[in-house]
């Protein structure tokens, strides 16, 4: 256990420095950007993983909740207010929808919350697309400038690269929190926390802030990368592609959300330029991890490895986490899925 | 318990690791960082072209189209036009504007174009052209209709070359209607979107500085596919004439097939560009012959440059008649290589310059030309279905009505201070 946390450790911290130093390793301004927009994808992908993986809510509206941060820039910029006034407002516009998403689901489960989360979500993109007085409709937000200081692509990019580890970690922490015990608490048993005198809604209502106040701030990265907003940032494709992002990469494991970010961001800004049919091909890598890989990119990249070591190993059958046991026992799934540790 | 503590332990590692790692990053510049280098790496006599457009998803017919216009101007032409070889990369944004972005940043930084082509769909285009205007690359934009492309958001290397904004095309249309179609009252059906918005506001002032009088204006969500209750209110309105906006796809069909279905009169009807282009009169068959239209493109006009091009894609498609999609894409060819064989080998503002500056006689628009704001001034057809001797349908241009430009007979200076149009503003 210690050894491979050691080793997942290491791996973290090589993939970092990979990360650092690719500007000085002669990558284009072009790839420093589309890594910039992976990581950026890989943040809000975070936060759907976060409630997906800790509390079992599926959100097929988190799209909606960047959108409102980015319009809100957006707004915000067009009125010729200073970047200050911006961020703050973008938080604002994110905290109050967030709370509008988390007041209407926090009384439902799985499916209901899935409807409930994709409702709101439309109520958004349908905002964005016929309030144009602030909106600008169909058209869009154009000329966002980002802070002057982040100005060139580099500098940029080492800001999503911050923010990316820092909300990595942060959600990290608040997985291993009490307050994330408690979640997956609800997430396995509602009833028995219900029982045990949680008040349900209010620890999902929380979850929902927080996870709500990550994808505003992948919102805010998203307007300051692309000086751009419009409807379809708000779109119900665009929610799907997340929750595509989550579980391709894995649920509920720390990198998963980056590593589905990655696969989906690639293959539509670069694969497409080689094959036409690219949502083919897409739609091929999902269909292959939903059957062979259940657990996602990195949840099973983990559990082979931990069967290879096992069998190498030579460990008599039958014994905990044996491929009998791991078949049959569903609990020992979830544990699996549950170690954040996970790459 | 001992776990925890370790686990705490390692927490702490990790969390110093990697805030070291970030005072080291910050204090650390990188040394080479290669700004985009612009145009001047590109070879004599060579202009490389980035064309980006929709070929997968929700756009990818109109999208595929567009292309296609590009091309088969090349096909026909051959890519050499005096002395300079045109070189395209077509690149797939899905009508989505982030992968629009990536797509125009992918074909600027790496692949050094000179020119880029496209988007088509409003928001991608305006996502682009801003992009491109900050990195001093022309931006052409064949199909785009948005107003705003070359008002609000105009910038100097930002081109409509192959259509005209939304108001610009209708507004024609309403003049029309008022004088020679001898209409007094009008009801209008736009699409609930920005192109729908605009197209009604050119439509509606049009009718009315000609003393018409607009009744009432309905609105339909572009996935509407059962017109029936709106042709209800149509009805209802008890005017003089129908005028219908969609921006192409099944509505247009949808909406007639309903109109029709119940027995209304379609000498009332007018559509706009695109409620009554050739995946319509497909559709629709014999039955709408007469249908009035009114569009900046016209494939059935009486032109030699018009018949060239209908001939050349109909051996193409399989016998297919371009519709306006193509025809943007052809035209944006055509000016372009009427430019280089002018100016020779032009890139950057030169480019443009050369665009704006440039009167295109005999485009298979008619005679078209640019105003200050790169937006193109040209005529504008009142159209009606007609069955050609090769038993196609085709829009037939009635009238025309040459040089419109996109200022509605507005100053420029006042047009850009009023909002853009929506459902509560119409101008």
């Amino acid at each position: 256990m210690n050894r491979r946390r050691v080793l997942n450790l290491s791996l973290l911290g090589a993939l970092l420095l990979v990360a650092l130093a690719l500007p000085y390793i002669g990558a284009t301004s072009f790839v420093i950007s589309l890594t910039s927009t992976i990581l950026i994808a890989g943040i809000l992908a975070s936060s759907v993983n976060f409630l997906a993986g800790q509390g079992g809510m599926v959100s097929l509206g988190h799209a909606g909740i960047a959108a409102a941060s980015a319009y809100g820039v957006g707004w915000a910029s067009r009125q010729g207010m200073d970047t200050g006034v911006q961020v703050l407002i973008a938080l604002g516009v994110t905290l109050v929808v967030s709370f509008i998403y988390g007041l209407l689901s926090m009384r439902t489960t799985g499916i209901y919350f899935l409807m409930v989360t994709l409702a709101v979500g439309m109520l958004v993109y349908g905002l964005a697309f016929r309030l144009s007085s602030v909106t600008n409709g169909e058209n869009g937000i154009s000329g966002i400038a980002r802070p002057e200081w982040m100005g060139t692509y580099w500098t940029f990019y080492y800001v999503v690269l911050a923010s990316f580890v820092l909300v990595t970690a942060a959600l990290w922490v608040m997985g291993r929190s009490p307050f994330g015990a408690s979640l997956t608490g609800l997430r396995d048993s509602e009833s028995r926390m219900r029982s045990l005198g949680y008040s349900v809604p209010a620890y999902k209502l929380g979850a929902f802030m927080i996870s709500g106040l990550v994808a505003g701030f992948a919102g805010l990265l998203a307007v300051w990368h692309t000086g751009f907003v419009s409807p379809s940032s708000a779109g119900v494709d665009r929610s799907t592609h997340l929750i595509v992002m989550v579980i391709l990469g894995g649920i509920g494991t720390l990198l998963g959300p980056l590593i589905g970010a990655s696969v989906v961001v690639l293959v539509e800004n670069v694969l497409s330029s080689y094959v036409d049919r690219w949502p083919t091909v897409l739609g091929l890598i999902f269909i292959f991890v939903i059957l062979f890989a259940r657990a996602g990119i990195a949840g099973s990249v983990g559990k082979w490895i931990a069967r290879a070591r096992r069998r190498a190993d030579h460990r008599p059958p039958g014994g905990r986490g044996s491929p009998v046991s791991e078949a049959v026992s569903d609990s020992n799934h979830s544990e699996e899925m549950n170690r954040k540790d996970l790459p | 318990m001992k776990s925890t503590t370790k686990s705490t332990r390692w927490t702490a590692v990790a969390g110093l690791a990697v805030a070291a790692v970030f005072t080291l990053a910050a204090c650390a510049p990188p040394g080479a960082e290669p700004e985009a280098a612009p145009t001047d790496t590109t070879a004599e006599g060579n202009l490389k072209v980035g064309f980006i457009s929709p070929t997968t998803g929700n756009f990818a017919v109109a999208g595929q189209e567009m292309v296609d216009g590009w091309n088969l101007y090349w096909d026909i032409n051959g890519n050499e036009v005096n002395g300079v070889t045109i070189e395209t990369i077509v690149e797939d944004d899905a009508g989505n504007p982030e992968t629009s972005l990536t797509k125009a940043h992918k074909l600027v930084e790496q692949d050094n174009v000179d020119v880029i082509v496209g988007p088509l769909i409003a928001n991608t285009a305006l996502a682009v052209a801003e992009y491109t205007a900050s990195v001093g690359i022309p931006n052409l934009h064949p199909v785009a209709a948005s107003d705003d492309l070359t008002q609000r958001n105009a910038n100097d290397l930002t081109v409509r070359t192959g259509s005209m904004g939304g108001s610009q095309a209708n507004y024609p249309g309403g003049q029309w209607a008022a004088t020679e179609g001898d209409y007094k009252t009008a009801v209008t059906l736009c699409a609930d979107y920005a192109f729908g918005w605009e197209s009604c506001a050119g439509f509606k002032q049009g009718f009315e500085s000609e003393g018409g009088e607009v009744v009432q204006q309905i609105w339909f969500p572009n996935t509407t596919t059962d017109f029936s209750t709106y042709v209800s209110q149509i009805q209802a309105a008890d005017a003089d004439l129908v005028y219908v906006a969609t921006a192409g796809g099944a509505p247009g069909p949808n909406f007639l097939n309903a109109y029709l279905g119940l027995g209304l009169d379609m000498d009332n009807l007018l559509l706009n560009c695109c409620a009554s282009d050739q995946g319509t009169l497909r559709t629709m068959g014999d039955q709408i012959e007469g249908l009035k239209s009114v569009s900046y493109w016209a494939e059935g006009r009486d032109s030699e440059v018009v018949t060239e091009f209908v001939d050349a894609y109909k051996e193409f498609s399989g016998g297919k008649v371009p519709g306006a999609y193509v025809a943007g894409g052809y035209i944006t060819a055509s000016l372009v290589a009427s430019v280089l064989e002018e100016s020779g080998l032009v890139t950057g503002e030169d480019l443009v310059s050369a665009i704006t500056e440039y009167t295109f006689e005999d485009s298979i628009f008619g005679k078209v030309s640019w105003d200050d704001y790169n937006n193109t001034v040209g005529p504008v057809y009142i159209r009606e279905v007609q069955k050609l001797d090769d038993g196609n349908l085709y829009n037939v241009p009635i009238a025309t009505i040459e040089d419109v430009d996109q200022w509605l007979g507005k100053d420029p200076e006042d047009a850009l201070a009023q909002p853009t149009y929506s459902q509560t503003f119409q101008g």
